[in-house]
């Protein structure tokens, strides 16, 4: 058995909690609910393509966004790779591996057999830390679970190539390099500055209408259209539950983000000796609270399908409700920071 | 219902929530005593058949009921496991709030 001295933590988020981890290995201590605040993570998008029946929306920016701004901001150089090539996928982390290198995969979580399997999905955007071998095995820092398990080979090799949507295609990355001497404190502050403009520009300044409060407010505008277009009870039911599921399910911590967004404000408040970003935490995590009530509320009327034409109008009111909070917020938010 | 006073993981507490849980998600046929202390409430429980919206329900009950707030789900769904294990987590949070 070869395996690298990791301390492994539980996150809420795997992209921010692994970017945690990996880089409290690499000296630089951040905590989850800094990197989300820190790379500008929190966010709304509502998406509709061609090919989808029903629009979906996500609460963070996308995949990838969060260790390029966090690079960016505090200096820290990421390697990253992807493969055509099961086989050099596997020397090429194998071969990190013998160098001591945690590296981090990205994954179908469906392949992660240590999870238990009522919980596991197909989800392609799902990163683990790999730290290790052993055996046949490989072990792994996965931080929606506590502690570091065991993964076979072939399952990692399936997890790695799996197909569909944001197919992982072999993808792999490691910290390449921290500033010599480490983050100082000033660089740290100014990029906790700086993703807090950047949430809040994204979300009450930026001019694309599927963003931000305009986001939310369009996807609770084409809620009531739904029950026309679903081909059946069921079909609206799955799609109305999606939203408790994008809400609480795929691993935001809670409330859509707001929560960690919440304990990020409190760390920048202690940081920045700045008492407002306090109460604006106290505030974000009462959105929390409404956005998670609203999720029991749509995967109730999901459940029990009770999806008449006016349970679509108190779920488009809760939604537009929300979202003039949060421009309330926002838009506060983004004049302490200027 | 009286948990102010409850603080250790004692039966008291785990009957409490026992009773929490079926009064939260309206399950009449199931009595407190039928769910093992160490059972696990979602896997492998033909007696409760819980889903993740209940696990949100029992969270937010859980929430009201001892003025704690578990933000994350994924923790969530190790704390909400079985009872012992709601019990050993109400029991910390009044512990560190007694401090």
């Amino acid at each position: 058995m070869s395996q690298i001295q990791f301390q492994h933590k539980m996150g809420a988020h795997c992209e921010s909690g692994i970017l945690s981890a990996l880089l409290s290995h690499n000296g630089v201590a951040l905590s989850e609910p800094m990197v989300l605040g820190i790379s500008g993570a929190i966010f709304f998008v509502f998406i509709k393509t061609p090919h989808m029946v029903f629009p979906v929306f996500d609460m963070r920016n996308r995949p990838g966004d969060m260790r390029k701004n966090i690079g960016k901001r505090l200096g820290i150089k990421f390697a990253t790779q992807k493969f055509s090539d099961p086989d050099r996928a596997r020397a090429s982390l194998e071969a990190l591996l013998d160098k001591g290198i945690p590296t981090t995969v990205q994954v179908d979580m469906f392949y992660m057999e240590y999870i238990p399997s009522y919980m596991r999905v197909h989800f392609n955007a799902h990163f683990i830390v790999v730290v290790g071998r052993e055996g046949g095995n490989y072990l792994v820092s996965d931080c929606y679970y506590p502690s570091i398990s065991k993964l076979s080979r072939d399952s990692l090799d399936k997890a790695r190539f799996a197909k569909s949507d944001f197919a992982p295609k072999g993808f792999q990355f490691y910290v390449a390099s921290t500033p010599a001497g480490g983050v100082k404190e000033d660089v740290l502050k100014k990029a906790v500055m700086q993703g807090i403009k950047q949430s809040a520009f994204n979300m009450v300044k930026l001019p694309v209408p599927f963003i931000g409060v305009k986001g939310m407010r369009r996807f609770a505008d084409n809620i009531p259209a739904w029950p026309k277009i679903a081909r059946n009870m069921d079909a609206l039911s799955h799609a109305i539950m999606s939203i408790h599921i994008t809400l609480e399910e795929r691993g935001t911590g809670g409330g859509g983000f707001r929560f960690m967004y919440a304990s990020f404000l409190q760390e920048a408040a202690k940081l920045l000796d700045k008492t407002e970003f306090s109460d604006m935490s106290k505030k974000i995590m009462a959105i929390g609270d409404r956005w998670r009530e609203l999720s029991l509320f749509v995967a109730r009327v999901g459940k029990n399908r009770d999806l008449g034409d006016n349970r679509m109008q108190e779920i488009r009111q809760m939604i537009r409700a929300r979202a003039d909070e949060e421009e309330a917020f926002f838009k506060t938010l983004l004049t302490m920071v200027k | 219902m009286e948990n102010q006073t409850i603080t250790a993981v004692s039966p008291e507490l785990k009957l409490e929530i026992k009773k929490l849980i079926l009064e939260t998600l309206k399950i009449s046929d199931v009595k407190p005593e039928d769910i093992a202390d160490s059972a696990s409430l979602f896997e492998n429980n033909p007696a409760l058949q819980l889903d993740s919206v209940d696990a949100l329900e029992i969270v937010m009950a859980l929430q009201r009921t001892y003025h704690v707030h578990i933000d994350d789900q994924n923790i969530g769904r190790f704390i909400i496991k079985s009872v012992d294990t709601i019990a050993e987590f109400v029991a910390k949070e009044r512990a560190k709030n007694k401090e």
